[in-house]
C-alpha cells in the first residue's frame, strides 16, 4: 500500500506510473520514461514525488487553502496510533490497515506530522502553514469519531481548532462522498471524478476527501442526538449510522487520494514463464470485474489479440430483474442467462477450433454467474469451456467458490492443481488443490499455515515449480525406478535359480546377503541421487520453462519407462545367473577343485552389487564426489562385510559362507568374472542410452548438450549479477527494506476490512459482529493475485 | 580437508560472519545448498564410440586368450551309467543296482586324444542330481561335523538324524547319500596311481570337519544310502565326504575324485575298473567319469572365452555402426531444433 497520487482541488499531483499503466503502454508499443527526482522521499507506504506540493511548495499553488485542508484531513481524519519517538524519522504508526498508515505517512511527508494522540485530541506538527519554513505544533480537539463500516464506506472526524473553529473531515468511497456534497462548485466535482476514473483504470485505490465547517449551535444539537444514539441499548449501530447521516452532508470536496496496491514485482514475468511451461492459469480474485481484467492484462494473462468471453451479472437485463426483488425469479433468470452465455461461448470456441486459425481464448466470469455456473447441470459446460481457454479469470468470488472451482478442475478434469494465495480467504482453495502454496506477507499467516509450501513472493513460484519441482520429479522418478530395478534384478537371479533346484525354494544367497542387500550394499547411492541429481542447472531450468512439460506429460514415469527398466532387470539377472552358473561345471583353479553352491552364489552376489551400483552412475546426470563415495563405499562395504562374515560366520552356526570369499579370491576366474559380468550386464543399458540420446533425445538432453561447455554453472554467479543491476523499483524496495521495520501490534481491524471492529470501537465497548457480507467485501478489497494453476 | 576448513573460516571472518548465519562457503554449505562441484557426463557420439571401441579392445583379446587357455585343457568325458549295466538288466536297472548279489564291476576303455600332462584330475559328474534341493541342502549339521556328539540338536538332519538313541554322525541326507562308485586306472600293464589326498578345499578340511569326530554309527540304519565311511578315520581326513558335502549349485555337477600324477601320451588307452555302486537309476540321473588337465583358468571352459569374444565383437560392431552413422549422417549436437517444443512449432 503506497500513497501514489492525489488530486487536490482539481489538480493531479504525482508523477508515478503504475505497473498496469506501464503494461498497457508497452502493449501499445510506447516506451515509458519515468522521471525520478533524486531527492524523492524513500519511505514505506509513500511512493510519491511532485515538486509542486512537496516541501512547502504547495503555498505557491493556485489554491493553497484547499491544499492545507487536504493535508489536515489526512493528518486528522483517521484512527491511527503513533508509537515511539515523536520525530518524523523514528515514529511508527499503528494502523489497522496499511492504507490508513499510508495516508498518515503521506501527510507527514507533506509537512503535517501527526505525532501524538490523546483520547480527546490529535497533535500535528505543521510546517509551512503561516509562512514557508515555519514549524508549529497544533492540537485539534477530537469531538466525535464516526467510524468506518462497510455500509457507510466513509469515516468522519469532528474536530475543534484551537481557535474554536469546528470542522468535520470526512473521507470515503467516491460514491458515498459525492452523494453528500454541497451543491455548487460542479467544476471541481467533475474534474475530480475524471481523475478518480483515471486513477481507477490505472489500478489505484481511491478515497475522496471532504470537509465541512460546522456552526457551533448546529453541532451542539447534533451532538446531543449523537450521544443519545451512542448510549442507546438497542440497534445502536443503526442509530449511530442514522445520526451520522444527519451531519455528513453539505460537504465540500477537497480532492482524492490514490493508493497503489502493488502487484508484487516479477508477477507478469513469472506468469508468462509458467504459461510457457505448459501450466494453465486460472485467476480467482475478489476484485471487481474491471480491476480483475486490468490486473489480468498487467500480468500478461489477457492480451488484446485474445478472444475474450465475458460472463457478467452486471447486465441491464439482470439488473432489471434484480430490481424487482423476487429472489426466486432472480435466481431462475440469472441461471438461464448464464446457461445461454455458456452455450454461446462454447459454440463460439468450438467454431474457432474447427476453423483452424484459433485465437487464444480467455474467459472472464464473475462470482454471481459462477455461483450458477457451478451448478451440477452447468459445471461440465463451464469446465469444458475453461479448459479450452488460454486463461480464465473469475472475479468477485467468495472463498468457498474458489475452493469449488479448484475442486471442479481437480476432479472434473483430472488435472493436477496448484492453489496459490496469500490471504485468509484463499485457505479453502489452497486446501482444495493438490498442491497448496501460501505467500507469506502483509495479509497474515493463515494461507501459509494452510499450505504445503510457503513462499515469500509470487515470483518465487517459478523457482518452486520449474527448478525444485522439476528436480524433485526427476529425482523421485529416478529413485523409484532404481529401487524397482535393483530389487527386481536381485530377486530375478533368485528366481532363475529356483528353476535349477527342482522348484524346491532353495535360497541362492545367504540369508545375510539377502537381508543386507537393500540395507547396506545398495542403500546410500540411491539416496544421494535422490538428493543431488540435477539434469540441468537452476538457471537453465528457468531459461527453458518448456522443460517442465516433461513432467506434465510424465515422461519419466510412464508404463513404457517402467517396462524398459523391467526389461533391463530381466536381461541383467539372466546375465548374472547364467554367466556365473553355467561355468560351474569345471574346476576353477590349477588345483582342479570345484566350486560349490555358496561359492557360486557369493560370486553372483558380488557381481550384482557391483553392477547395480555402477548402473546408478549411468543414470546420473550430475556426479558429485558423494556419488563416488557412496557407490565406491557400497561396493567396499560389501567386500568388507563378506571378508569379516566369511571368517566369523561359523560362530553363528551357519557355515555355508565360511571362507568362501577367500576361496573365490584365490582364483583368477573370479576376477575375470568381475570384469566380464558387470560389463556384459551394463552393455544393454549403455547401448540403449547411446541410441536414445542420439536418435530420440529428451528435451533436457538437448539443453545439456547446448550448454555443455558452460563450466560449473551453479546458478549462483548469475544471481549475483542480477543483484548488481537493480532496477529503479528494486533499488527503492531495497532501500525501503533497509528502513527499520514497522511492527504493528494491533491486527484486529483494518480500514478495508470492516468485519473486524476498530480499536476505538472496542474501547468504547461497541461490538459489531462480522457479517458475511463483510467477509465478501474484505475479499473484494484484495487485489493481489489469487491464482489456481492447472498443470 | 584441513586446508578447506581453514580457508572457509577466514572467508567467514572477512564478510563479518553474522552469528547464526551460515558461512557461504565450505563443504557443508555446498552440500546443503546442493551446489557441490559435479561432473556432468553427457554422452557425445565420440564418447559412445570410444567406449565401445575400448570395450572391444579389452574383450576380444581377453576372449582369445581365455579360449586358447581353455583349448589347451584336455578333457575326457565318459558316461558309464548305462554301459556298466549288464545287458540283461538294461530293462530293469533298478533291480541291478539294488541287488547286492550282482557284481558291480565294470571296465571302461578311454582313449587319450592328446597328451595330458600331470596332474590329471579325475572327476565324477552327476547329471539331473538335485544337490541344491532345499530339503537336501539343509539336511546337515555343521556343528556336529566339527564337534561330534557334543551337539545334539540334529533336527535339521531329518529324516536321518538318529539311529537308536544317538544321533548319526555325520547325520543328514547329504552325508547319507555319499557317492560310492570307485575308479581304478590302468595304462597298458601298469597301474595309474590315483592320489586321493588334498581333493577338498583346505578351509573345509581344517575348519568344518572335526579332527576327532568319527563316523562310528554311519550307515547302520535299515536304509542304506550311498557310501560308507571308515569308522576309524576322523571326518577331517575323509576327503570324499568333505568334497561331497560342499553341495553343488546346479543339478549337473562334477566332484573331484583324485589326481593321477603321471603324464599320459596321446592315443594311450586307459582301462578304468569301476565299481558301479551308486544308484542314480531310480531318478534318471546320469553318471560320467571325467579326466581333465588344468590351466590357470581351471578346467575346460569355453563359455568365458566365447562370451568375452561375443561382447567384444558386439561392441566393435556397434562402434562401427555408430561411427558410420556419425560420419554419414551426423546429428547436429546441441541443436535447439531437436527440442520437442521447437519440433512442434516447426511442423505445424
Amino acid at each position: 500500500m503506497e500513497f501514489f497520487k492525489c488530486s487536490i482541488g482539481g489538480e493531479v499531483y504525482g508523477h508515478g506510473v503504475t505497473e498496469i499503466e506501464r503494461g498497457i503502454a508497452e502493449r501499445n508499443g510506447m516506451k515509458v520514461e519515468e522521471y525520478k527526482s533524486p531527492n524523492a522521499v524513500q519511505e514505506k507506504g509513500f511512493n510519491f514525488d511532485d515538486s509542486r506540493i512537496m516541501r512547502g511548495a504547495w503555498r505557491n499553488e493556485s489554491n493553497p487553502d484547499i491544499c492545507k485542508e487536504f493535508f489536515r484531513c489526512l493528518a486528522i481524519c483517521h484512527t491511527v496510533l503513533p508509537e515511539g519517538e515523536e520525530s518524523p524519522e523514528k515514529i511508527k504508526y499503528q494502523a489497522a490497515s496499511p492504507d490508513e498508515s499510508a495516508l498518515v505517512i503521506a501527510a507527514k511527508n507533506f509537512g503535517f506530522f501527526f505525532y501524538r494522540r490523546t483520547p480527546t485530541a490529535i497533535y500535528v506538527r505543521e510546517s509551512h502553514v503561516e509562512k514557508i519554513g515555519q514549524i508549529q505544533d497544533a492540537s485539534y480537539e477530537i469531538l466525535n469519531v464516526l467510524e468506518f463500516n462497510s455500509t457507510r464506506k466513509r469515516q468522519s472526524v469532528v474536530c475543534r481548532y484551537s481557535d474554536g473553529r469546528l470542522v468535520l473531515y470526512c473521507k470515503g468511497a467516491d460514491t458515498v462522498i459525492y452523494e453528500r456534497l454541497a451543491d455548487g462548485n460542479n467544476e471541481i466535482r467533475n474534474i475530480t471524478r475524471e481523475h478518480l476514473e483515471q486513477f481507477g483504470s490505472a489500478g489505484l485505490r481511491t478515497l475522496c476527501l471532504a470537509y465541512k465547517e460546522l456552526h457551533p449551535d448546529a453541532y451542539e444539537s447534533w451532538n446531543e442526538k449523537f450521544i443519545q444514539a451512542k448510549s442507546s441499548l438497542r440497534d445502536r449501530e443503526k442509530k449511530l449510522d442514522e445520526v451520522a447521516e444527519l451531519i455528513e452532508n453539505g460537504l465540500t470536496l477537497i480532492g482524492c487520494t490514490a493508493i497503489e496496491d502493488k502487484l508484487q514485482e516479477g508477477v507478469p514475468g513469472c506468469i508468462a514463464t509458467l504459461q510457457r511451461a505448459g501450466i494453465k492459469i486460472w485467476v480467482l480474485t475478489g476484485d471487481k470485474i474491471e480491476t480483475a481484467i486490468n490486473i489480468a492484462y498487467a500480468c500478461n494473462l489477457i492480451s488484446n489479440e485474445m478472444k475474450k468471453f465475458i460472463i457478467s451479472s452486471e447486465t441491464d437485463a439482470i439488473r432489471e430483474v434484480e430490481d424487482k426483488g423476487d429472489p426466486v425469479e432472480i435466481a431462475r433468470f440469472i441461471k438461464d442467462e448464464v446457461k445461454k452465455e455458456l452455450k454461446k461461448c462454447t459454440e463460439e470456441a468450438r467454431s474457432y477450433f474447427n476453423s483452424g486459425s484459433a485465437p487464444k481464448l480467455a474467459l472472464v466470469i464473475d462470482g454471481k454467474c459462477l455461483m450458477y455456473a457451478l451448478d451440477p447441470s452447468l459445471r461440465v459446460m463451464l469446465l469444458d469451456l475453461g479448459l479450452n481457454c488460454h486463461s480464465v479469470v473469475c472475479c468477485r468470488v467468495s472463498p468457498l467458490q474458489k475452493a469449488q472451482v479448484t475442486s471442479m478442475v481437480k476432479k472434473g478434469a483430472r488435472k493436477i492443481t496448484l492453489g496459490i494465495g496469500d490471504g485468509a480467504n484463499d485457505v479453502s482453495m489452497i486446501q482444495a488443490a493438490h498442491v497448496g502454496v501460501g505467500i507469506s506477507g502483509m495479509e497474515g499467516m493463515q494461507a501459509v499455515m494452510a499450505s504445503d509450501f510457503a513462499i515469500a513472493q509470487f515470483r518465487y513460484l517459478e523457482d518452486l515449480l520449474l527448478v525444485h519441482g522439476r528436480w524433485s520429479y526427476l529425482r523421485v522418478c529416478k529413485v523409484v525406478l532404481y529401487f524397482f530395478y535393483k530389487n527386481l534384478t536381485f530377486a530375478l537371479t533368485q528366481f532363475w535359480f529356483t528353476f535349477q533346484t527342482g522348484y524346491s525354494g532353495q535360497r541362492f544367497y545367504d540369508d545375510w546377503f539377502q537381508s543386507l542387500y537393500n540395507v547396506i550394499f545398495t542403500a546410500v547411492p540411491v539416496v544421494i541421487v535422490g538428493l543431488f541429481d540435477k539434469d540441468v542447472s537452476a538457471s537453465l531450468s528457468k531459461k527453458y520453462p518448456e522443460l517442465y512439460k516433461e513432467g506434465i506429460k510424465n515422461v519419466y514415469f510412464k508404463w513404457r519407462v517402467v517396462a524398459l527398466y523391467a526389461f533391463f532387470s530381466i536381461y541383467q539377472s539372466l546375465i548374472f545367473f547364467y554367466f556365473v552358473a553355467t561355468t560351474t561345471l569345471t574346476a576353477k583353479n590349477l588345483d582342479g577343485k570345484i566350486f560349490g553352491l555358496w561359492d557360486i552364489s557369493t560370486m553372483a552376489f558380488t557381481c550384482v552389487v557391483i553392477t547395480v551400483n555402477l548402473r546408478l552412475l549411468l543414470i546420473c546426470n550430475s556426479i558429485t564426489r558423494w556419488h563416488y563415495i557412496s557407490v565406491g563405499g557400497s561396493i567396499l562395504a560389501w567386500f568388507i562385510f563378506v571378508f569379516i562374515y566369511s571368517l566369523i560366520c561359523h560362530l553363528f552356526g551357519r557355515e555355508n559362507i565360511y571362507f568362501v570369499i577367500f576361496v573365490l579370491m584365490s582364483t583368477f576366474y573370479f576376477y575375470l568374472m568381475l570384469l566380464l559380468v558387470p560389463i556384459a550386464a551394463l552393455f544393454c543399458d549403455f547401448v540403449y542410452q547411446g541410441v536414445q540420446r542420439w536418435f530420440f533425445p529428451y528435451d533436457y538432453q538437448v539443453i545439456q548438450e547446448m550448454h555443455k561447455n558452460e563450466l560449473n554453472d551453479t546458478g549462483r554467479a548469475k544471481l549475483l549479477e542480477v543483484g548488481n543491476q537493480l532496477t529503479e523499483d528494486q533499488a527503492r524496495s531495497y532501500a525501503v527494506s533497509r528502513l527499520p521495520p514497522q511492527i504493528s501490534k494491533h491486527t484486529g481491524f483494518a480500514f478495508d476490512s470492516p468485519g473486524y471492529e476498530s480499536f476505538f470501537a472496542s474501547q468504547i465497548g461497541v461490538y459489531a459482529p462480522p457479517k458475511a457480507w463483510d467477509v465478501a467485501r474484505r475479499a473484494s478489497m484484495k487485489s493481489r493475485l489469487k491464482i489456481v494453476l492447472q498443470k | 580437508m584441513d586446508l578447506d576448513s581453514g580457508s572457509s573460516s577466514t572467508v567467514g571472518a572477512g564478510v563479518q560472519a553474522i552469528p547464526g548465519r551460515p558461512v557461504r562457503r565450505g563443504a557443508l554449505y555446498q552440500f546443503k545448498q546442493q551446489n557441490l562441484p559435479a561432473c556432468k557426463p553427457v554422452l557425445t557420439p565420440a564418447t559412445v564410440i570410444a567406449t565401445f571401441l575400448l570395450m572391444s579392445l579389452i574383450f576380444i583379446p581377453l576372449g582369445l586368450i581365455t579360449l586358447r587357455t581353455s583349448n589347451s585343457v584336455v578333457e575326457i568325458v565318459d558316461r558309464y551309467d548305462i554301459e556298466c549295466v549288464p545287458e540283461e538288466y538294461r530293462s530293469n536297472k533298478l533291480l541291478y543296482i539294488t541287488d547286492d548279489s550282482i557284481s558291480k564291476n565294470c571296465s571302461r576303455f578311454l582313449k587319450v586324444p592328446k597328451s595330458m600332462r600331470a596332474p590329471i584330475y579325475v572327476y565324477y559328474q552327476l547329471d539331473n542330481y538335485y544337490q541344491n534341493h532345499r530339503r537336501y541342502v539343509k539336511s546337515r549339521n555343521d556343528k556336529q561335523l566339527l564337534h561330534g556328539l557334543g551337539d545334539n540338536s540334529t533336527s535339521s538332519c531329518k529324516p536321518l538324524e538318529s539311529a537308536g538313541d544317538l544321533p548319526i554322525v555325520p547325520c543328514g541326507l547329504i552325508a547319507w547319500s555319499l557317492f560310492n562308485d570307485t575308479f581304478k586306472f590302468n595304462s597298458g600293464s601298469s597301474e595309474l596311481k590315483v592320489n586321493r589326498k588334498n581333493i577338498a578345499w583346505k578351509s573345509d578340511r581344517d575348519h568344518k570337519f572335526g579332527k576327532d569326530v568319527y563316523p562310528f554309527n554311519f550307515q547302520n540304519g535299515p536304509l542304506i544310502g550311498g557310501g560308507k565311511l571308515d569308522p576309524n578315520t576322523p571326518l577331517s581326513d575323509q576327503e570324499d565326504l568333505i568334497v561331497w558335502m560342499r553341495t553343488a549349485a546346479l543339478p549337473s555337477f562334477r566332484k573331484l575324485y583324485g589326481r593321477i600324477e603321471e603324464d599320459l601320451d596321446a592315443d594311450d588307452v586307459i582301462v578304468v575298473q569301476l565299481m558301479n555302486n551308486y544308484n542314480t537309476y531310480s531318478f534318471g540321473g546320469k553318471k560320467k567319469l571325467v579326466l581333465s588337465t588344468s590351466s590357470w583358468l581351471g578346467g575346460k571352459n569355453d563359455f568365458f572365452g566365447v562370451a568375452s569374444l561375443f561382447i567384444g565383437a558386439f561392441c566393435m560392431l556397434i562402434s562401427i555402426v555408430f561411427l558410420l552413422l556419425h560420419v554419414k549422417n551426423p546429428r547436429p549436437y546441441g541443436d535447439a531444433t531437436y527440442t520437442s517444443w521447437n519440433k512442434k512449432s516447426s511442423s505445424s
